[in-house]
């Protein structure tokens, strides 16, 4: 019974990976849970590092890529015969490499964290990318180098020329990698990987060397993005030196922070809005990522436990059922905050657009009259003072909610 | 082969003269704060930008003047709504500040001036050869690049070591404890810093624009190696920054320069591989090709070797 | 038996010298205080035996063993531990963590990374019995940086003392310490150094008049007496050097 109820957030968890394109079966919709799968691995590997053991990486890409990489080039020893197994194995292989890589650069980088540890990351990442467009057999210089997922024995009749074939390939190796990256934390390398992070130096005086620990999780880091390396490979059954250069690197850097480090659901949460916005918000405008550099400076200045630490924030008006003292305030703040969020939008929106009238949530404006700037300034401008404003009240009950109470304080 | 030799020189100069423009404010900024600002050469661009467009209704001269004291103001800006804020959140909150900031500052480029490349050009007055050796000309315009840059290192060099402001500088670089026992005006002394750091910056970008092309990976193509040259030179020395930006900038020059390569290499030691060999790339490989990894393979090496630089004294 | 002798240590910085030839054994099972005026070299010491910090001369012998210079966790794994003087734990990490962190390598789990925390039933109930001991019992999900200072010193102390190490150095134990939250704090200091031998610097003459049973007095990075109680009290060249801060009780 106990069992049950510990693993009962894991089946549910394996439940919705399952279910997920049952709801949303269009091909987009496929493609968006193809590319979440990839980044709940990649990201939650990258969390291994920075959340939970404390080392900021500029160059987490060089993993993804080189399992990447490798994973083509099994594809392709598939493809010809030379070696003869199934494609279900080949985030393995990505993770195998992305393991070996980790041990070859953990060896001489994991010897401090911090700044140095970021340098290095970012040196080696700079190294590895530019060296990939020199070594040009093996990376396919700027066009990078592709496979094919259907050959080899199929898998009780599933060849996986299908996009959905390769979810449900992707979702249960997302399942596997995240439970593996949640059972790490809860031994004691995972724990003391913690510890280093929050105290290097106490840590060596209870008998741990510190740069054997971070070693440890960089390893294992290593090893879980080669697995999203593999499992990019198999989606796209291509891959180029964009998947390991820095861009990527800071994409991922993007997600864990922005779904929260320190948490470990915060990485998911992090994979899975960064794709939506990825894919949905770039079919809406092609300024997402200006927006998505906005959210994520904002993230780091107001919410720098990111979405996940917002959320858990309210665990103790939770615990003390205050909860609903917060709602009202929130939807007072939360309607002069949308609305001024909106005009944000249309603003910049329109200053970018060469159409005669701009549609916007119903409305037709015209970008050429002078009217519809002040209009909607004026609007913007009212909603941040009633944001502003509001915010008093919001701090007020937020102070009330999580006050201790009387009875407990005694 | 004398020529190239010279002219490999001197445009290595150029660079690294322009470099340590970077490097020096990059090199500031971290002995003040503790903050390796990711996004400064992303004020570099914005140097560029500005000063173009100033000089497409006033001329380059009034850019050359006014695009480093806004980039001065909004790097000001920057340390005083942004940074500071962040700061309560430690090092690591900083250093992902300043890594958005880039990312930031790179779409709104895109949004304002759009992603083509400008046409920022070398003004007229300076669009002469200075001078020709070997039937080569070297531009008045790379000459005034390296005067300017080897003035913004002698007034650096002169402020720090004589005025008021300088040695309280220098004092906070030697014993960043005691910065917090100077008085209330710490925190203005750091937006000071971080904003003529950023300003200097500004001002690489609007000397090298029209020569480095202005476009919106300007940052991107730069900002790594600014900071290979402050970790090489050693965090928070200024004569090491010094010395690793005349080293990146010749060394990268003369690579290009050179025509020398692995096959030249095989030859001397008369070995030949053919062209199916599996390592072939690695064979036919040559030193123009290999320029753009150089610089970080000297980080790794420095790095791993020598983690507190050349000149460091302090590991974080 | 000593079960740690220090052979002429030196330490340096740049050109200071700050220990300048320590000769010192300690005695197994004694309780031993060091003493002495600020800036004496009393911490830089405690680095060099725990080795945070390199000897510049001189060796340092652990249970017959060569340590000077080894690596921190060498030494503390060969069952010598110690607390800081400002407190220095794992700060976003729960208290019972803390303390689970300090067992492991005594309890033989090493950098393992297949064995899940939540099955291993000793370890556990020993790191609730450490914090039943120091006690934080009912503190053990607290988040520890958010701890009131008394009860950081206690954890400072539990995370030293977990492992069950022999030698127990204890670096100002109560310094900032209210009179009686530093009566209990001794209390406890005598409770979990029972049968072990411990090391303390420590500045409050009271404190360390009870708990000692040998004084050694280190004075601009020399040990100028190292006696019982009593004697260091009538040492002529102590009271020199404190000026009457001995009290006469």
């Amino acid at each position: 019974m106990a069992l049950l109820k510990k693993s009962s957030i894991w089946i549910a968890f394996l439940v919705a990976l399952l279910g997920l394109p049952l709801l949303f079966d269009s091909i987009l919709a496929i493609s968006i849970l193809n590319q979440m799968a990839i980044g709940i691995v990649f990201a939650l590997s990258y969390n291994m590092l920075l959340g939970q053991g404390g080392m900021l990486s500029f160059g987490h890409a060089v993993y993804f890529g080189l399992g990447g990489f490798l994973s083509v080039h099994a594809l392709m020893l598939i493809e010809y015969e030379t070696m003869v197994f199934s494609i279900l194995w080949i985030p393995l292989i990505g993770g195998l490499f992305g393991l070996l890589a980790g041990i070859f650069i953990g060896s001489f980088s994991t010897r401090k964290a911090g700044t140095v540890f970021a340098m290095i990351s970012l040196g080696i990442g700079e190294l590895i990318a530019a060296s990939s467009l020199i070594f040009s057999s093996f990376f396919g210089g700027e066009a990078g180098i592709s496979g094919d997922r259907t050959f080899g024995p199929t898998f009780f009749g599933f060849d996986f020329a299908q996009n959905i074939e390769i979810y449900y390939v992707a979702a249960v190796w997302a399942f596997i990698a995240t439970l593996f990256t949640w059972l790490f934390t809860q031994t004691p390398a995972g724990r003391m990987a913690n510890a280093v992070r929050d105290n290097p130096e106490r840590a060596e005086f209870i008998g741990y060397s510190s740069r054997k620990v971070r070693f440890i999780s960089f390893c294992a880091s290593g090893m879980f993005a080669g697995i999203a390396g593999g499992l990019f490979a198999l989606n796209y059954e291509f891959i180029t030196e964009e998947n390991l250069n820095a861009a990527t690197s800071g994409r991922v850097l993007l997600m864990a922070y922005i779904g929260g480090l320190g948490y470990f659901i915060g990485p998911i949460i992090g994979a899975v809005v960064l794709t939506l916005m990825n894919s949905l918000l770039s079919n809406y405008s092609e300024l997402w990522m200006l927006y998505l550099g906005i959210m994520f400076l904002l993230t780091v200045m107001f919410l720098p436990r990111g979405f996940a630490g917002f959320i858990m924030m309210h665990q103790v008006a939770w615990v003390r059922g205050n909860m609903k003292m917060l709602i009202k305030p929130y939807i007072i703040t939360g309607i002069p905050a949308l609305l001024f969020t909106a005009c944000a939008i249309v603003l910049i929106e329109m200053s970018h657009t060469d159409d005669e009238v701009f549609h916007y949530l119903g409305l037709a404006l015209n970008p050429a009259s002078p009217i519809t700037w002040i209009v909607i300034l004026a609007i913007a401008g009212g909603a941040f003072y009633a944001t502003k404003r509001s915010l008093i009240q919001l701090n007020d009950a937020w102070e009330t909610a999580n006050a201790i109470p009387k009875e407990e304080e005694a | 082969m004398l020529e190239v030799l010279i002219f490999a020189t001197l445009n290595g100069l150029v660079t690294g003269f322009l470099l340590f423009m970077l490097a020096s404010g990059l090199t500031l900024i971290f002995s003040m704060m503790g903050v390796l600002n990711f996004a400064h050469a992303s004020f570099y661009m914005l140097g560029a930008y500005f000063a173009y467009s100033l000089s497409l209704y006033f001329g380059f001269w009034t850019g050359l003047i006014f695009a480093p004291l806004i980039v001065g103001a909004l790097g000001a800006l920057v340390e005083r709504y942004g940074l500071r804020k962040v700061h309560a959140s430690g090092h690591v909150a900083e250093l992902v500040f300043t890594f958005g900031l880039a990312f930031l500052i790179e779409e709104s480029i895109q949004f304002f001036w759009g992603r083509d490349t400008k046409n920022y050009q070398t003004p007229d007055l300076l669009d002469f050869p200075l001078f020709t050796l070997f039937g080569q000309e070297f531009s008045a315009y790379r000459g005034f690049m390296m005067a300017i840059s080897i003035g913004i290192f002698i007034a650096l060099y002169y402020v720090l070591t004589k005025s008021r402001v300088g040695i309280i500088i220098q004092a906070a670089i030697t014993h960043p404890q005691t910065v917090s026992n100077l008085g209330h005006n710490v925190p203005l002394i750091f937006m000071g810093v971080f904003g003529v750091g950023t300003a200097l910056a500004g001002l690489a970008g609007v000397i090298a624009g029209p020569v480095l092309t202005t476009f919106p990976g300007m940052a991107t193509v730069l900002g790594s190696i600014v900071f290979v040259i402050v970790i090489i030179g050693g965090l928070g020395s200024l004569a090491g920054a010094f010395i690793a930006s005349l080293l990146i900038g010749l060394l990268q020059s003369y690579a290009i320069a050179s025509d020398v390569g692995m096959p030249d290499l095989l030859n001397l030691l008369g070995i030949s591989f053919d062209r199916s060999h599996p390592l072939n790339d690695l064979w036919t490989m040559n030193l123009p090709q290999i320029a753009p990894v150089l610089p970080y393979l000297l980080l790794v090496l420095v790095l791993i070797f020598r983690p507190t630089g050349l000149l460091g004294k302090r590991e974080e | 038996m000593a079960i740690l002798s220090l052979i002429d240590v030196k330490k340096s910085f740049g050109i200071t010298e700050i220990i300048r030839g320590v000769s010192l054994d300690i005695v197994e099972g004694e309780k031993h205080a060091i003493i002495g005026p600020n800036g004496a070299g009393k911490s830089t010491l405690f680095h060099l035996i725990s080795g945070r910090y390199n000897v510049s001369a001189g060796s340092i012998h652990f249970k017959e063993q060569q340590i000077e210079n080894k690596p921190p966790y060498e030494i503390a794994r060969m069952g010598l531990a110690r607390s800081f003087q400002v407190t220095n734990i794992f700060q976003r990490m729960s208290v019972f963590e803390n303390i689970r962190c300090a067992l492991f390598w005594s309890k033989g789990y090493g950098y393992s990374f297949w064995h899940l925390l939540g099955k291993q039933t000793e370890l556990n109930d020993e790191a609730m019995h450490v914090l039943e001991q120091i006690g934080l019992a009912d503190r053990a999900k607290f988040p520890s940086g958010e701890l009131a200072y008394a009860e950081l010193r206690a954890l400072e102390l539990g995370v030293a003392i977990a492992s069950g190490s022999e030698l127990i150095m204890l670096d100002e134990p109560v310094a900032g310490m209210s009179h009686s939250e530093a009566q209990n704090a001794v209390e406890l200091i005598r409770k979990i150094t029972e049968g072990k031998t411990l090391i303390m610097v420590e500045h409050d003459m009271n404190i360390v008049f009870d708990v000692a049973d040998r004084i050694s007095v280190l004075v601009y990075g020399e040990i100028i007496a190292t006696d019982e109680p009593k004697n260091i009290r009538a040492n002529s060249k102590v009271q020199e050097a404190y000026l009457g801060e001995v009290p006469s009780a």
